[in-house]
């Protein structure tokens, strides 16, 4: 039963991505109505599959590794693909109301899409340091070429900045890749760290390491390499954004993850971790500040990402030379703080897409009044505005919470400064474009009114979003579950 | 200002050369755990061609190769979706120098002989998919460059058909054997070299599409949409 349906999720976005390519806008929406179903079912099954039963290895083509590829199906990785089924769902059912079927370059979206998810897959599942590599070069062409779709010079620039940022953070990835084959001479992850643990190999080098961490920190767009993030993000279609900002930052950010924990401990080192640290903290408040500054609804709301995305390279420090534990404990509030992200800003792009459709401008200031017109859209944004705080019961609120803790326990106080000014400054932007929707502008009453299931969708992700905080325990529990990786 | 930015650049560059020149030394001087070539040549039997690194790249890491040639159609997809016109052609491209002309006729059947020698070769030798793809779409740039009028690629079905072609087969094989009950790539034994060659040839087709589309689409954009808020 898992190896059809570990067959079925690899195929289906792939195959997609193929029929969507061959017909028109109109007939590509339907299609993929038909394969978002049949990817949310596979998916769906699979975490159950693996809730039940636990993790598993797959090997592709049925080649073990270190010659062939294995793929590596644990409890986080099938939470992530069940969050991207979730968030790309969401996503494309609004993007098939949301864009244009007669323009005729739109038909291009929904290739770009499936790629976009079947790449997404690829890096939550990779166990091979190469096949991770791949994984990132299809989200990112496919991140690039929904960026550039059909834009004018303004939607090219960011799109041809976008793709330098990510090359160049695929070839230094690339480069330590290369480096850690040749020292170790296999490309699986779980035999690397094997090695390491075991002593064969003494540690030698941090160089390899840290080159794979500027790379993945650069596609992450971590403070201070985060310049291509807000025109990427700000000027692709609403939808877009919502995929790139909720998704696409993740999966590199998730490889970076995965090599700390699994090779940190033996090739990092406490410098290297607290600096990481402190770029995080420094993007949390400087994102903030500058999502405060910005006159476009959706350059605030990319800017947020910047900020939300620093929260993330905590886990650096608070993994590193701590108890298991407090290292437990950090994951856990990472993880939860990459779900309720991607939850919260997929609705708050969408939001803001659905308010800068009806009142016809991209400025926070052009918003007055709309609070009179479209309560709902403005009640979503909202509503991921308070998880983006971190308030209770939000799932933003739950991995504050933990990270706090981790904090504490380890001793490093000085990330919960961090934590609280990042908390007030969302509160401050979050706020900002309220007052603006509030101010009773009476020369304006000519409202675009969008269709009702582009209202529902943000509300439907906020409220997961929002949730998430009071269902943690047993999301945490799927992941934390036993891997029986060891009879491999 | 400009001084100290390109004194910079220059420390920063000689300090990532140094350090991966230590980082090379460090790794040669130690032999690495795992003897991966050994591995390879005690299954080569098994792949079903006799290169290496067909094998590598058809049978035991099928699986990289299948996405990269999914990275392939989308960069392709990419490119003509920048184009906005009816037929990717354009006029001001073309000549009618004779002597090129002339040429070509000698160069293009050549170039496709070698392309179908690059194909087969892969089998037992450096060659296969790639290089002979690359030869391909090579002959058609040639062909645009010199005038020949190319108009059958237009952003159509067909073109589309002909960038999804290679991909599309590749993914039929990998499933067929998930269907069978195995797992996802794994081909069925003794079919592995025929299902690799028609794997390689089909791939050779869309590759060069793919590059050929890239080359002949990139200038070609009229209309625009302009940003979410904004008027036309």
């Amino acid at each position: 039963m898992t190896l059809w349906l570990m067959a079925g999720l690899l195929f289906t976005p792939l195959a997609w991505a193929v029929l969507t390519l061959l017909v028109d806008f109109r007939k590509g929406r339907v299609v993929t109505w038909l394969g978002i179903l049949v990817q949310v079912l596979v998916s769906l099954a699979l975490w159950a599959a693996v809730a039940s039963d636990g993790g598993f290895y797959y090997f592709l083509g049925g080649w073990q590794a270190p010659l062939g590829i294995e793929l590596r199906v644990d409890g986080l990785a099938v939470t992530f693909v069940l969050l991207t089924a979730l968030v790309a769902a969401a996503c494309g059912w609004h993007a098939s109301v949301y864009l244009d079927p007669g323009k005729s370059w739109h038909r291009y979206f929904w290739p770009l899409f499936w790629f976009l998810w079947a790449g997404l897959n690829v890096v939550w599942l990779g166990g091979d340091l190469f096949n991770l590599y791949v994984g990132l070069e299809l989200i990112s062409l496919a991140a690039v070429g929904l960026v550039a779709l059909g834009g004018q010079a303004a939607a090219l620039r960011a799109a041809i900045r976008y793709l330098m940022a990510a090359l160049l953070g695929s070839l230094a990835y690339l480069l330590g890749v290369a480096l850690i084959y040749g020292q170790f001479g296999t490309l699986s992850l779980a035999d690397v760290t094997a090695l390491l643990s075991d002593g064969t190999v003494a540690a030698g080098q941090t160089f390899p390491l840290v080159l794979m961490l500027f790379g993945l920190a650069l596609k992450t767009a971590l403070f201070p390499m985060h310049g291509w993030l807000p025109p990427a993000h700000g000027i692709a279609k609403s939808p877009v954004s919502a995929l790139l900002s909720a998704l696409v930052v993740k999966a590199s950010f998730y490889i970076a993850a995965r090599l700390w924990l699994d090779l940190g401990g033996h090739l990092g080192g406490y410098e290297l971790a607290q600096l990481i640290g402190v770029l995080g903290g420094l993007a949390v408040i400087w994102g903030s500040w500058l999502a405060f500054r910005q006159t476009k609804l959706k350059q605030v709301v990319a800017y947020s990402s910047v900020a939300q995305i620093g929260y993330l390279f905590l886990l650096f420090p608070l993994t590193w030379g701590v108890t298991d534990a407090i290292s437990l404990q950090a994951q856990q509030g990472i993880t939860l703080q990459v779900i309720s992200h991607a939850l919260a800003k997929a609705a708050m792009f969408l939001a803001a897409g659905n308010l800068i459709m009806s009142v016809g401008s991209n400025r926070v200031d052009a918003l007055a009044g709309v609070s009179r017109f479209l309560p709902f859209s403005l009640f979503s944004f909202g509503l991921a505005g308070v998880s983006l705080m971190g308030l209770p019961p939000t799932g933003g609120f739950a991995a504050k919470w933990l990270l706090l803790q981790a904090s504490l326990a380890s001793g490093q106080w000085w990330w919960l400064g961090v934590l609280l000014a990042g908390g007030l400054l969302s509160a401050a932007y979050v706020f900002r474009v309220y007052q603006a929707s509030f101010i009773d502008n009476t020369d304006t009453d000519h409202f675009f009114h969008p269709p009702k299931s582009l209202e529902v969708i943000p509300l439907i992700l906020a409220l997961l979003s929002l949730g998430l905080g009071l269902v943690a325990e047993p999301v945490l529990s799927v992941m934390a579950l036993p891997f029986e990786g060891s009879s491999r | 200002m400009r001084v100290l930015s390109v004194v910079t650049m220059t420390a920063v560059c000689l300090a990532f050369a140094g350090l991966l020149g230590l980082a090379v030394w460090h790794i040669a001087g130690s032999p690495a755990p795992v003897n991966l070539p050994g591995l390879l040549a005690e299954n080569l039997d098994a792949s079903g061609v006799e290169h290496p690194i067909t094998a590598v790249l058809l049978n035991f890491r099928s699986y990289d190769t299948l996405l990269e040639i999914g990275v392939l159609v989308i960069a392709g997809i990419a490119g003509i979706s920048m184009a906005k016109t009816t037929s990717l052609e354009d006029p001001d491209l073309r000549t009618s120098d004779s002597l090129l002309y002339a040429l070509q006729r000698w160069f293009v059947p050549l170039m496709l002989v070698l392309a179908g020698y690059l194909l087969w070769a892969g089998s037992d030798r450096p060659g296969g998919a790639f290089q002979a793809g690359a030869v391909l779409a090579a002959s058609g740039v040639m062909m645009r460059l010199g005038g020949i009028p190319m108009d059958f690629l237009r952003p159509g079905v067909l073109l589309r058909l002909g960038l999804a072609l290679g991909f599309t087969v590749f993914l039929l094989v990998a499933v067929a054997s998930a269907l069978a009950g195995e797992v996802f790539l794994a081909y069925p034994a003794g079919f592995a070299k025929p299902l690799i060659l028609v794997i390689e040839t089909v791939l050779t087709f869309s590759i060069a599409m793919v590059l050929l589309a890239l080359f002949v689409s990139a200038p070609v954009n009229r209309a625009q949409e302009p940003e979410e808020g904004e008027h036309e």
